[in-house]
């Protein structure tokens, strides 16, 4: 074995150096090609894609925190926002309330007065019609009497009776 | 040890038909150990590409511990791939040796030092010439005489030295580790059933041993490596 060690013995086979030289120069273009290349870039890819992706989620959590935020004004916007369209909608209903009622009384009174129009127009007609009737009726009655036979004290007892209702009944 | 190795003469250069088989096997485990796990390659990961992920980020730590300033992206490749083919190696030899007819075949390739040694002069020429890319040659010389001019020639065997430590250092450990696993064989041999029997639990420990030796010479190669690299590059 010394003898390897011995350079320019002769028996050294320097090729030996030579051919690991060129084997390991091969070994590490073929393994550089095969697999350092495409494993080291997928590494790099998967790196640099880490990192976007917490860089995204850090975008996202502080949007997702103002969204949140802004909900909640809303919500509580809302509420208020109720509130003022329930008072709002009693106010109107109570002023529509008000305002049928009004009318409705308005309306009633209306009526009222007109049936009493109506009434007095309706007696009025039949006090007139009840004054004709009355005339006729004591103008028959008379003819009557007066063909039966007729005496003059009771004919004028009669008309004067006549005559005394029928002022009667005009002064009424 | 007593092991015997064909050589092959070709353009004047000595080839040890062991060491390169070896080389080769080791070489071909690797690619297809990452061939493998690098099938299904998507953004949320399997389970092979989990693991594959685990051994990339393992080393990029390594690069990184050496370089912490991010100088060192274009290194990864190379921890990568030196720290899985360094740890196959010390293991190959550990679950698969070949010996036909007296002579080894395939054995841990890291267990010869000029295997190591041309792992060193890999890591320690991309050092040079990264430093020589970063500062211009004049400047990469003038390190050399810095911080202060009386530490040029410590300098300069520092760079012997380091070439070196980090070879042998591997190359000492993972042939340790096979002389005794080879020493053990022998013992289990040389009685009959009783040493056999007795051998057993002993080969089983140390072949355990050193596999944790393989995984953790394979990390300090590696960060060795950085390390020699980073220093070459910043200006003391």
């Amino acid at each position: 074995m010394a003898g390897l060690l011995v350079l320019g013995a002769g028996q050294v086979a320097l090729g030996d150096m030579l051919f690991i030289l060129i084997s390991f120069i091969i070994l590490a273009l073929l393994v550089k090609h095969f697999a350092w290349g495409p494993v080291t870039k997928m590494m790099d890819a998967r790196s640099e894609k880490i990192t976007g992706d917490l860089d995204y989620a850090d975008q996202e959590r502080t949007r997702a925190k103002k969204l949140a935020e802004e909900r909640e004004d809303a919500l509580k916007n809302s509420r208020a926002e109720a509130v003022e369209i329930v008072n709002k909608a009693k106010e109107s209903g109570e002023t529509q309330k008000k305002s049928i009622v009004s009318d409705a009384h308005s309306e009633a009174e209306e009526l009222r007065q007109r049936a009493k129009s109506d009434v007095a127009k309706a007696k009025q007609d039949a006090l007139s019609g009840a004054q004709n009737d009355i005339a006729n009726l004591s103008l028959e009655i008379a003819s009557k009497v007066i063909s039966k036979e007729l005496n003059a004290d009771d004919q004028k007892s009669l008309i004067d009776s006549y005559i005394k209702e029928l002022t009667v009944n005009e002064t009424k | 040890m007593d092991d015997k190795y064909k050589f092959i003469d070709f353009l004047g250069l000595r080839f040890n038909v062991a060491n390169d088989l070896s080389v080769l096997v080791s070489a071909v485990l690797v690619f297809i150990l990452v061939f493998a796990l690098s099938r299904k390659v998507t953004m949320r990961p399997g389970k092979a590409q989990n693991v594959l992920e685990w051994m990339i980020d393992f080393t990029n730590g390594i690069v990184k511990s050496a370089m912490p300033d991010g100088s060192g992206k274009q290194f990864n490749l190379y921890a990568f791939v030196l720290f899985l083919f360094i740890f196959v190696s010390n293991q190959l030899g550990l679950f698969f040796q070949l010996k036909i007819g007296g002579f080894t075949y395939v054995k841990s390739p890291t267990s010869n030092p000029l295997i190591t040694m041309g792992l060193a002069t890999v890591s320690l020429l991309l050092s040079h010439y990264y430093a020589v890319k970063k500062f211009g040659f004049g400047g990469y010389l003038s390190n050399y005489a810095r911080p202060v001019k009386f530490l040029l020639p410590i300098n300069l065997l520092e760079e012997f030295t380091n070439f070196l430590t980090l070879s042998l250092r591997l190359y000492g450990n993972i042939f340790a580790g096979e002389v005794l696993l080879a020493l053990i064989g022998t013992v289990a041999k040389s009685v009959g059933a009783v040493t056999f029997i007795g051998a057993m639990p002993l080969a089983m420990i140390w072949q355990g041993f050193s596999v944790f030796i393989g995984a953790i010479q394979a990390y300090v190669f590696t960060t060795l490596s950085m390390v020699y690299i980073s220093r070459k590059m910043e200006q003391e």
